[in-house]
């Protein structure tokens, strides 16, 4: 989403990231991308929507995480609405990237990263800038997620991460195949604005 | 949480594995608790359901 656009939400929104196209973009990818019996982790999961809308559309095993408490808080009582209704709910887990799960845990990862390049002097200093901000060059998060993330995938596990034109689209597909995954498009949507693609990576060692 | 999600977490600080400390459960819902790191001694709450696999150092709500 646009810079506009978040000038809005800010207005009504200010520590939990709420569902926006982007979001919409890798529900859409990682419902089609996951089997019944997969395993599956969403990092940054905000609200918790893109995790429900997966527990819900497959028979998978979903977990969220988030490092904002409060956006762990949301995910939870999303999670518990769903469970209420469907009978399927997630788990969450308050955690940075992958750093706290197991070696090989998950089947599936899915990340809808902070991403937008950001002045290095504007200093929200508040959650929604840790949700949207991804540095001067819009990849601060997104390469320590690529660098890290492999140790958490199960043999033959992937990756479904959305990459936005904004943040350097082959950018960050070279960054990817240097860390040993292929990379193919799984959707693409053009906006005004950017171009969003969410990017299936697939460990090739 | 449930009690299965355990196999699934480490401890953030050196992926060892975590002891898990019930203090409230509801059905098979753990609802309050902590993780202790085996290795690190590192304390994790769990409050709400929801455990806090934060390292130290990040846990600044």
């Amino acid at each position: 989403m646009t810079r506009d656009d978040l000038a809005a939400r800010r207005g009504v929104e200010t520590t939990v990231y709420q569902p926006a196209e982007d979001s919409a973009l890798l529900a859409r990818a990682a419902v089609d991308g996951v089997s019944d019996a997969d395993r599956v982790l969403e990092v940054g999961t905000g609200s918790g929507w893109v995790a429900g809308e997966v527990a819900r559309e497959t028979r998978a095993d979903v977990v969220a995480s988030d490092l904002n408490p409060h956006a762990c808080r949301q995910a939870r009582e999303h999670a518990r609405t769903l469970a209420d209704e469907s009978g399927v709910g997630f788990e969450v887990v308050t955690a940075d990237l992958v750093s706290a799960f197991a070696d090989g845990a998950f089947d599936v990862v899915l990340f809808n990263p902070p991403y937008l390049p950001t002045d290095p002097d504007n200093d929200w200093g508040d959650w929604m800038e840790r949700a949207l901000s991804g540095g001067e060059s819009g990849r601060d998060v997104i390469e320590p997620f690529l660098d890290a993330v492999g140790r958490a995938l199960a043999p033959g596990g992937r990756v479904l991460l959305l990459v936005s034109s904004l943040t350097g689209y082959e950018t960050v597909l070279d960054y990817a195949r240097e860390r040993g995954f292929g990379a193919e498009k799984a959707v693409e949507e053009s906006y005004p604005f950017e171009t969003l693609t969410v990017v299936r990576l697939i460990g090739t060692d | 949480m449930k009690e299965s999600l355990v196999d699934i977490l480490c401890d953030p600080l050196d992926k060892s594995d975590l002891e898990l400390h019930v203090t409230k459960r509801e059905g098979d819902e753990i609802i309050e608790g902590k993780f202790v790191g085996t290795v690190t001694g590192e304390e994790y709450p769990i409050e709400d359901g929801i455990p806090d696999l934060r390292p130290p150092d990040m846990r600044d709500e």
